[in-house]
């Protein structure tokens, strides 16, 4: 199979994600012989496609247009480049800027597709993939029946890639701009890189409830707990009510639903309408000093102790990391 | 079976009430197991709303909430947590009807010194600023009222339990109850079998299958009831520690929650749950309104009316859950006359929380001294047993539906009734 | 001024959801059955336009088998002028969605369509985007904001690198995520008039569309059932745990 793996860089860098998504493209590409090269859009991106070029062979297709990554100019660029070089399977790593943009190629190729797939198979009636379904209550086995087949792929599935010994070669596409024309004009990008994610964007929640005495201890345990694992700081009702944690920090009924990859909660008993708001998250922690609190039937660990004790060693061990 | 699965007093079902009775019985010295087919707290409790409002309809019922929160401030001490929040409490009329019936209740509630007095509409206004006062013509204002999380009350009843050594087994299903020679031996569970010469069954909407699992009846119906919360709005702030109120004529009450209110109703025509029907893993915490559901118009219209700043574009969370009615509302604490053992404790209608304090004690005194220091004549489990018209399910789910649609439409007629001695 | 608002019917996946014995399906028998969380974001967000600006015909469309009828009346009651119902019993990928979705978007003619930016059942997050592109459409995926200026659109999306902005012409394809707003509850008013709103049912035959598969589930299996309550003695114990290859605070490359 042509294995093509659409890049996702800031203009600079590659983003780590599309390296474990290169990895999925390589299995497939060995187990059927096949290739596979990188597609790296941008318009000033020849650092990228070098860096990139230490994993595999580039297709480079630089122009103006493609200054940000617009969902109709990206997707005309994928199709274009697919079908110009009979490409059998489009992979590229999930994150937001993909599941705009490959549905659009795939549309435009067919409409073949698996989304956020998590394992795959090759058979002899042709690939499978496995695909998380009902907020991953349930994995669904899928096929693609026509070609291009188009999937996107969730990093944590895969290991990333590592670099080849010598770098591949760098193809440069040219395109007509009429191609690459978009209708969506970029405005601005409101990034937040130095304040604490929102519990209900984050990968990682910590929360605190009642044990934690007043909003110093809040900060220092929870806050700081938060900020070295890179995650949001939330918090119990009975916080709230006290006035030691903000309104929006609240997770429950009444407050946020969250469902990380992790959720951490610090000296929360695990009321159900606590529960409400987080019992979807991947893998859930407690630590609370009462073996009994119910928080620990819905904890994937759990973990007996005070939490002015175990949060700051936890925190010594990961700053030490 | 092992010497393990023995004990004085079987409980079915870890809700308020039982908890509140295993935490009694234990404190006499009784060998208590629990045993809840889910999480503790996870049935009625897990929905209600927390209201505690000490005033009814009778002297004797009100003075037994009375010595109720008197038991809750005595939890608070020996669980060391601090779970009541008092915000006194607010009954508004607007019809002459209903003026009336605030009058006698005031009148009732200072005879038996219960803190209680008319407030004027300015005072309301003053206490409430969010709520509409203008089509009112009186209130009355019960300051020692309040509310907790219910959650936080079955937890300290479960820690305070098991200090004094009750068991408690959660997603432990009862399935059978073992009844020989028209005596109680103990109980059945997938996985075992427990003995004891007392089991009571607190099951809350399923007590009546846990009655029929002894092929004995009990008259009480599984009753859908909503509430919202609206989440906190800058420009209309409700102060945590603002008043309850109770607005019998639009049917509904409410309470501050999280900067937000909690607004709920008594349908005139609640939704039924068949239990026996629902799937064996049902989970009362995951049941979801729809958003064209009828209830939720009624209640959000009832809302509107009272607290003009909310209508349906508010953001707000509705939470739906089952409560247990029975065909006067009032609970059914006590044994059944045709088997001696199985005391049912249920009913608790929309006040299963406010009750379950002075309901655990009422329940301990019966179990373990055959009667009770409170008047009980009123909450007997065997008032309808083998009454017709109180045996066929669907008699009494007609029965229920009609007393929970009755439920806060009514005009109370409150009495002094003589009796019901209050403990201590 | 015209949207139109895709609607599926999906089962409650706050319910504990399994697959059968078989893999055959999903078991969805004891779980209700409501409209899509993110369509009726998408729907809110069309009726609020609606109540703005007043010159607004709001039409939900849904495609699926009888029960499809509830969430189009579920629509009707938080505000849709008009539902339309494309009958259709055999069960569809996104990709034949969308193309129905084209078809009655050709005969309805709207000048926006907002839907949700994936059905939770398939989690899929495919058919907003495969139908702007059949369409030739500009697209707005996993908005968080809305506003509609003249024959303009600026948009808010959710991107994993903060709030993105959008400026872009009608007639577009917007797909809602969850912070777009809190959906209502429909009033009385609403429930009542929805029993005369018009509910159009087109069959699928009628359409110029021939269904070709392209995604064939194979089987499916319940996520390996969770084992809770899991205990570990220290702190260290903890940190081994999330760091094992898979786990959340594993260091990737
Ligand atoms: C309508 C309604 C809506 C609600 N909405 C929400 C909501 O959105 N979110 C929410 O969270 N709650 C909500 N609640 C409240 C909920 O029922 C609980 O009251 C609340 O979640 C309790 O918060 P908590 O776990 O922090 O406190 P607690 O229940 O008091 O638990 C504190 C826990 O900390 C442990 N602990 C104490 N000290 C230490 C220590 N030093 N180290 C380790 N552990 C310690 C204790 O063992 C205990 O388990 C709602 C309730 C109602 C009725
Ligand atoms: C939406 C709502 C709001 C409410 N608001 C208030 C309020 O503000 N104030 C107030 O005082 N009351 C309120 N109530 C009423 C109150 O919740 C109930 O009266 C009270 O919780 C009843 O407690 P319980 O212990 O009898 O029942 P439950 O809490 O239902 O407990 C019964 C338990 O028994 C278990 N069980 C049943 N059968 C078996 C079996 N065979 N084996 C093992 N376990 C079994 C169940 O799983 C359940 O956990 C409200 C109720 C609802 C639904």
């Amino acid at each position: 199979m042509k294995v093509l793996v659409i890049a996702e860089h800031d203009g600079k860098s590659l983003r780590a994600a599309s390296l474990s998504c290169l990895t999925f493209a390589q299995q497939v590409a060995q187990a059927t012989e096949g290739t596979v090269s990188w597609l790296v859009l941008g318009s000033q991106a020849t650092g990228v496609a070098a860096e990139a070029a230490k994993f595999a062979p580039v297709l480079l297709v630089e122009s103006s247009r493609l200054a940000r990554p617009m969902a109709d100019s990206c997707a005309a660029a994928i199709a274009n480049v697919a079908k110009n070089h009979n490409v059998n399977l489009i992979a590229a790593a999930s994150t937001s800027f993909s599941k705009d943009v490959l549905p659009r190629a795939a549309a435009l190729l067919g409409g073949a597709m698996a989304s956020d797939i998590v394992r795959h198979e090759v058979t002899a009636e042709g690939l499978l993939f496995d695909s998380p379904q009902y907020a991953g209550a349930v994995t669904a086995t899928v096929q693609l029946l026509g070609s291009p087949q188009v999937v996107s792929v969730r990093s944590s599935a895969y290991p990333a890639a590592t670099p080849a010994a010598a770098p591949f070669g760098i193809e440069a596409i040219a395109m007509e701009d009429a191609t690459l024309a978009s209708r969506c004009e970029f405005v601005e990008l409101k990034t937040k890189q130095n304040s604490r994610p929102d519990v209900t964007e984050a990968r990682i929640v910590v929360s605190g409830g009642r044990a934690l005495r007043n909003s110093a201890d809040f900060e220092g345990l929870v806050g700081k707990l938060a900020d070295v694992m890179g995650g949001a700081a939330g918090s119990s009702r009975a916080l709230v009510d006290a006035g030691i944690a903000p309104n929006e920090l609240q997770v429950g009924q009444t407050g946020k639903i969250v469902a990380p990859e992790l959720y951490v909660a610090l000296g929360i008993s695990g009321a159900v309408q606590h529960l409400a708001g987080m019992k979807n998250s991947r893998t859930i922690v407690a630590i609370n000093s009462d073996p009994d609190a119910p928080i620990f039937d819905v904890a994937d660990l759990g973990l007996v102790g005070d939490v002015y004790e175990v949060v700051p060693q936890l925190i010594e061990r990961l700053q030490s990391r | 079976m092992t010497q393990m699965n023995t004990a004085d007093v079987i409980i079915i079902g870890a809700g308020v009430a039982g908890l509140s009775t295993a935490m009694q019985l234990a404190g006499r010295g009784a060998k208590v197991i629990v045993l809840e087919r889910d999480r503790v707290g996870n049935g009625s409790t897990g929905r209600a709303a927390g209201l505690l409002g000490q005033l009814r309809g009778k002297a004797e019922q009100t003075r037994m909430l009375v010595d109720g929160l008197a038991i809750v401030k005595e939890l608070e001490k020996l669980a060391d947590v601090e779970i009541f929040v008092q915000t006194g409490s607010l009954r508004i009329a607007e019809t002459p009807e209903r003026a009336e019936e605030i009058s006698a209740l005031v009148e009732m509630g200072k005879s038996i010194g219960f803190d209680i007095d008319h407030m004027s509409i300015d005072d309301v206004a003053r206490h409430l600023p969010y709520m509409r006062t203008d089509d009112l013509v009186d209130a009355c204002y019960c300051p020692t009222d309040g509310h907790l999380q219910p959650a936080e009350l079955a937890a300290a009843y479960l820690k305070v339990g098991k200090q004094r050594g009750v068991r408690c087994e959660t997603n432990t299903p009862v399935t059978g109850i073992i009844v020989e020679a028209g005596q109680v031996r103990g109980v059945r569970t997938a996985a075992a079998e427990y003995f004891a010469p007392v089991v009571m069954n607190a099951g809350g909407p399923w007590s009546y299958l846990n009655a029929e699992l002894a092929e004995t009846v009990l008259p009480t119906a599984a009753i859908g009831h909503y509430y919202l919360t609206t989440r906190p709005d800058p420009a209309n702030p409700v102060d945590r520690l603002s008043p309850a109120v109770r607005d019998r004529e639009l049917r509904i009450y409410t309470r501050p929650e999280s900067g937000g209110l909690i607004v709920g109703i008594y349908d005139a025509e609640p939704d039924r749950y068949d239990m026996g029907k629902l799937p064996a893993d049902f989970d009362m915490s995951r049941m979801k309104a729809a958003r064209d559901s009828l209830q939720v118009a009624q209640l959000i219209e009832a809302t509107h009316h009272r607290f003009p700043w909310i209508n349906e574009r508010t953001p707000m969370t509705i939470t739906t859950g089952i409560m247990t009615f029975t065909p006067d509302a009032r609970p059914f604490c006590g044994e059944m006359p045709n088997i001696q053992g199985l005391f049912h404790c249920s009913g608790f209608s929309g006040h299963g929380i406010v009750q379950s304090p002075v309901i655990g004690l009422i329940m301990s005194q019966l179990i373990l001294d055959g009667h009770s220091t409170y008047d009980v004549s009123s909450i007997e489990a065997d008032r309808y047993f083998d009454m017709p018209g109180y045996i066929d399910r669907r008699d009494i789910e007609d029965r229920c539906a009609a007393m929970a649609g009755n439920y806060y439409g009514k005009v109370e007629r409150p009495t002094v009734a003589a009796g019901g001695q209050a403990a201590k | 001024m015209k949207i139109l608002v895709p609607t599926k019917r999906v089962p409650d996946t706050d319910q504990k959801i399994v697959a059968s014995d078989d893999g055959s399906r999903v078991n969805v028998e004891h779980i209700p059955f409501i409209i899509n969380p993110f369509d009726a974001i998408a729907l809110e967000e069309a009726v609020r336009i609606g109540e703005q600006r007043g010159d607004v015909e709001v039409v939900a469309v849904g495609i699926g088998g009888e029960g499809y009828e509830q969430p189009l009346r579920t629509a009707l009651a938080m505000g849709a002028q008009r539902a339309v119902h494309v009958r259709c019993d055999e069960s569809l990928d996104p990709w034949n969605v969308a193309r129905l979705l084209q078809a009655v978007v050709l005969r309805e003619t709207p000048q926006l369509v907002i839907m949700g930016k994936q059905a939770v059942d398939d989690d899929a997050n495919q058919t907003g985007q495969f139908l702007a592109a059949l369409l030739g459409w500009p697209q707005a995926t996993f908005a968080s904001r809305v506003v509609v200026e003249g024959d303009r659109l600026t948009v808010d999306r959710e991107t994993d690198h903060g709030i993105e902005t959008v400026r872009l012409p009608l007639p577009a394809v917007v797909t809602a995520d969850l912070r777009l707003n809190e959906p209502r509850y429909a009033s009385m008013a609403g429930i009542m008039k929805a029993r005369k709103k018009p509910l159009d049912v087109i069959a699928v035959g009628d359409l110029p569309v021939a269904i070709e598969p392209r995604l064939r589930v194979i089987s499916y299996r319940s996520a390996e059932s969770r084992k809770r309550g899991e205990r570990v003695k220290s702190v260290d114990e903890l940190l081994d745990r999330l760091t094992q290859p898979g786990a959340a605070l594993h260091k990737r490359g």
